[in-house]
């Protein structure tokens, strides 16, 4: 493990030099994520427009939850974007066997080989959308609440990468496993609402099931409605250590029936 | 050293059904085939060894390396590569530091970059202290001449300066043991030349240990004294290269096109006692002959005359004729057995 952390600056510097031959490449993608990311706060706006209030989500506590809920998902986006490549062909092509004959994990080989700064562009929309409404948010700003919000965001990245990794792991079984990650992928923009007014059945799979709901609204419902962060620390660090558990037992199971490619 | 004792590989396929409805039916079927890529090999390596593992396509040449170096788990059996398992989490690192793998397929080159980054990079990864990193460099630029692209980006080398890269990629940690898998595919004959030499030189500086597939015959008797071929996933033969070449002779083909078809009787009966035998359509007939036995010059002059020649192609024996050749000896070899088994129970009738 301190291998893997010594060994991952060099990675991402790397990583870093390699895409700076694509330079105009990356800059692109980095506007694009940024823009379509706006785009989408302005639909907020739009619908808020046109429906009665819910409650305390007025537009500007909408605003604040949808920039919360982009930054631990611009974070993993950033570290571990090569998963979406393992999901959609990495297993099929027998693209990991160079990293399964050299000594060290081949996870952490696979998913340190890009650094995907890009993703940048996303986290800085969030962060400037969080700064912008959290004023008017409705929020009783306190210290300990921006800390256990902070905590819950980096909590969120965990459980990003696990949800992430277990559904890219299923391309051990299945092959071509990105139509299930991009499926579930997508359910997390339903996080950017209130999932609680999504009807009963909804709602509990996005607490429980796939727990978007859980890390990305809760900590900001909790926020508003004046409840304990803390809580949602709690539940945030337990879908972490589960989903991290889970994707990461799926994946050895998944690396040991690995069958490459034929030459 | 490597044992391989009893190695079993298998692959599930699924049955596929035709057309867009039978593509519907594998979706919900749980058939399957399973394929023995691998079906029961054993072998041993000792150190220092030079071994040449040849198969038609799809013998399971690959499919062995790939279980030797830690990227498949065997089904059956057991590979202990210095006493250690290479498959299994706990062994992994301790067998992957001693081992380079050369995929002739895939590159281990950062794509982007020079090769010196890639280079360093590997120096972190198998922990190789920078004095050692600098002189072992040293020596396989020079060993591998791999001077005028050490500092442009890996895609923009050709492909036989990016196979030497690999190899030195695979050599720089100084390991015990070599796999290349495949490594002159798709080069062409100069280049592949330059390749074996290369690897030659390598074997003779550090004493590694070296195991290469490939399907074509020639690139082993520069590389390997010793041959292990395979067939559909089971050991056909397993000694020295010597001996394949003493058991099938050292055979050439010629191959002519005619304008109209030939009678090849010709041929055959004017050198019967030399091993001349013909096959083909009679506009492209292959003669085989034993260059031991006759000299090649000697029947090329004797096709050109006798017969209207439009082209002419020389080739050695194929993988694919020798693997023939022991399955026609292992019948041989049976229907004596059987003979003899009866021979022995008619005696013991007698008695």
């Amino acid at each position: 493990m301190l291998k893997e952390l010594r060994l991952y600056p060099k990675y991402v510097s790397m990583s870093l030099r390699s895409a700076l031959s694509y330079k105009a490449d990356s800059i692109i993608m980095m506007i694009s994520f940024a823009v379509s990311e706006i785009v989408s706060l302005a639909t907020i706006y739009l619908i808020v427009g046109t429906v009665p209030t819910l409650g305390v989500w007025t537009f500007e506590t909408l605003a604040f939850l949808f920039g919360f809920t982009l930054v631990p998902k611009a974070i993993d986006h950033v570290f571990t974007d090569e998963l979406w490549i393992l999901a959609y062909r990495a297993v099929r092509r027998g693209d990991l066997d160079i990293y399964m004959t050299r000594p060290i994990n081949p996870l952490f080989q696979y998913i340190a080989r890009t650094f995907k700064w890009d993703g940048l562009g996303e986290l800085l929309v969030g962060i400037v959308i969080m700064c912008v409404f959290a004023p008017q948010a409705g929020i009783a700003w306190t210290a300990s609440g921006v800390i256990g919000l902070i905590l819950c965001a980096v909590l969120g990245v965990f459980c990003f990468t696990g949800i992430k990794l277990l559904f890219a792991s299923l391309a051990f079984w299945v092959k071509n496993a990105g139509i299930f990650l991009n499926t579930v992928y997508d359910l997390s923009n339903y996080a950017k609402y209130p999932v609680r007014y999504m009807g009963k059945a909804f709602a509990s799979i996005m607490f429980f099931v796939i727990p978007f709901g859980l890390f990305l609204y809760y900590p900001v419902e909790c926020l508003v409605t004046g409840a304990s962060i803390w809580w949602s620390v709690l539940w945030s660090a337990v879908a972490a250590v589960a989903l991290m558990t889970l994707s990461l037992t799926v994946w050895h199971i998944g690396i040991s029936r690995y069958e490459s490619a034929g030459n | 050293m490597i044992e391989l004792i009893n190695v079993e590989k298998h692959f599930k396929k699924p049955i596929r059904g035709k057309g867009v409805w039978g593509m519907v039916k594998t979706l919900f079927s749980r058939k399957h085939v399973v394929v023995k890529a691998v079906d029961g090999v054993s072998f041993t390596v000792r150190d220092g060894e030079a071994v040449g593992y040849i198969g038609a396509n799809g013998a399971g040449k690959s499919t062995t390396i790939k279980m030797m170096s830690g990227i498949l788990t065997p089904t059956a059996g057991e590979i202990l590569i210095d006493g250690k398992h290479p498959y299994k989490s706990k062994e992994r690192n301790a067998v992957l530091k001693n081992i380079g793998v050369v995929f002739g397929q895939k590159t281990q080159l950062w794509y982007d970059l020079p090769l010196t980054e890639t280079y360093e990079l590997l120096r972190y990864i198998y922990d190789v202290t920078e004095a050692d990193y600098k002189r072992r460099l040293a020596e396989l630029v020079e060993l591998l001449d791999m001077k005028p692209f050490l500092d442009a980006p890996v895609r923009t080398l050709s492909l036989g300066q990016r196979m030497r890269a690999d190899l030195a990629a695979a050599m720089l940690h100084n390991p015990k043991t070599l796999f290349l898998d495949e490594p002159t595919i798709g080069l062409d004959v100069l280049v592949k030349r330059n390749l074996i030499e290369a690897i030659n030189k390598l074997r003779d500086e550090y004493k590694t240990s070296l195991i290469l597939t490939t399907h074509a015959m020639s690139d082993i008797e520069l590389l390997c004294k010793r041959v292990i071929i395979l067939d559909e996933g089971k050991i056909l033969f397993d000694g020295s290269l010597d001996d394949v070449k003493h058991m099938f002779g050292d055979k050439r083909n010629v191959t002519i096109q005619t304008a109209a078809p030939i009678d090849t009787a010709a041929a055959t009966d004017k050198y019967p006692i030399d091993g001349v035998t013909a096959e083909g359509d009679g506009l492209l007939t292959t003669f085989t002959v034993d260059a031991q036995k006759l000299k090649i010059d000697v029947l090329l002059d004797f096709l050109l005359k006798t017969y209207d020649v439009t082209d002419v192609k020389l080739s050695e024996t194929g993988i694919e004729q020798v693997v023939e050749k022991i399955y026609e000896r292992n019948k041989a070899a049976q229907a004596l057995d059987e003979c003899g088994d009866e021979a022995a129970d008619a005696e013991r009738d007698d008695g």
